[in-house]
């Protein structure tokens, strides 16, 4: 399986939303993706509604289109909820393969955590 | 010594297991931007379109135990075409004019990707092909052919920087994992 890490962070204190930060770092390809994806699940089942998820991408190396799929899903689920997402800090690699796929036409995508965290906030 | 005006043809069999797949996309980013003159950000589109072409191969294609086959050539300062080539032992069944009318399909304007699956192929491989052809093998199973090439490449890349290192020649690799 190849190595890749998701942590979650609870960043609600000092605001008024329900926020995390997922880091995800590594590479999410199709030998690890499947089970890997499943702790944002449980995240989701366990807040269903009202969600406010910062993807940092930062340390994120490569992804496949699997797992694409599964972040237009996560999307749909938690704006259903009434929540939001973005993502942030996406490396260039990343950011081409999330344009060409059309998803940044769905998520915004941010420089910096900070600002992803202000476009939650609004 | 090799030629550095040599084209190059590698040809890689792997097992149908997608443990495999992250050496296959290591080593086309280092074979993209060692021994050819595309863009960097070719070396990632195309560790991408392999992975997914790969990927397509094991899951459908060919049965578990079996092999997939991955050929690069590169035509100096022309184009790049990787194949990728299935047993035709896996669980999808489909022919070339089959994958050809799904991959039409999903390609028309207006067609909604709503699984997980399913975007690899018209909206990776699809995008980052300046050619694309399906074709059934005579010993059976799918060859999947993709070709770039560099002008284009630089086209579309218009603005960046067009230094690159010298080419390294391997004539021609045949490598089994």
């Amino acid at each position: 399986m190849t190595d890749v890490r998701i942590t979650i962070e609870d960043t609600s204190a000092g605001t008024n939303k329900n926020m995390r930060i997922i880091h995800i770092g590594g590479q999410l390809d199709e030998s690890n993706v499947d089970e890997k994806i499943q702790e944002i699940y449980k995240l989701l089942e366990a807040n269903p509604q009202n969600l406010f998820l910062i993807f940092d991408l930062e340390n994120l190396e490569y992804m496949n289109s699997k797992s694409i799929g599964y972040l237009t899903d996560i999307y749909g689920k938690i704006t259903e909820g009434g929540g939001k997402v973005t993502l942030a800090k996406a490396r260039p690699n990343i950011a081409d393969i999330l344009q060409v796929v059309g998803l940044t036409q769905l998520i915004q995508s941010f420089d910096s955590i900070e600002a992803a965290k202000a476009a939650l906030s609004s | 010594m090799n030629n550095p005006n040599q084209d190059v043809k590698i040809t890689i069999t792997l097992p149908t297991n997608a443990y495999f797949i992250s050496g296959i996309r290591d080593f086309t980013l280092n074979m993209v931007k060692s021994t050819t003159n595309f863009e960097e950000r070719w070396a990632y589109r195309f560790q991408s379109v392999i992975d997914e072409l790969c990927n397509n191969a094991i899951e459908y294609g060919s049965a578990p135990g079996s092999d997939i086959r991955v050929t690069f050539y590169y035509k100096k300062d022309d184009y790049l075409k990787i194949s990728v080539e299935d047993t035709g032992t896996g669980k999808n069944k489909i022919n070339a004019a089959g994958l050809q009318k799904l991959f039409d399909g999903r390609k028309a304007p207006g067609y909604a990707f709503t699984g997980i699956r399913g975007r690899g192929l018209v909206k990776i491989v699809g995008e980052w092909s300046d050619e694309l052809k399906f074709e059934d093998r005579p010993e059976g199973g799918l060859k999947i052919s993709t070709t770039k090439y560099i002008k284009d490449a630089r086209k579309k890349d218009e603005g960046l920087s067009q230094n690159q290192a010298t080419p390294t020649s391997i004539p021609s690799i045949k490598l089994n994992i």
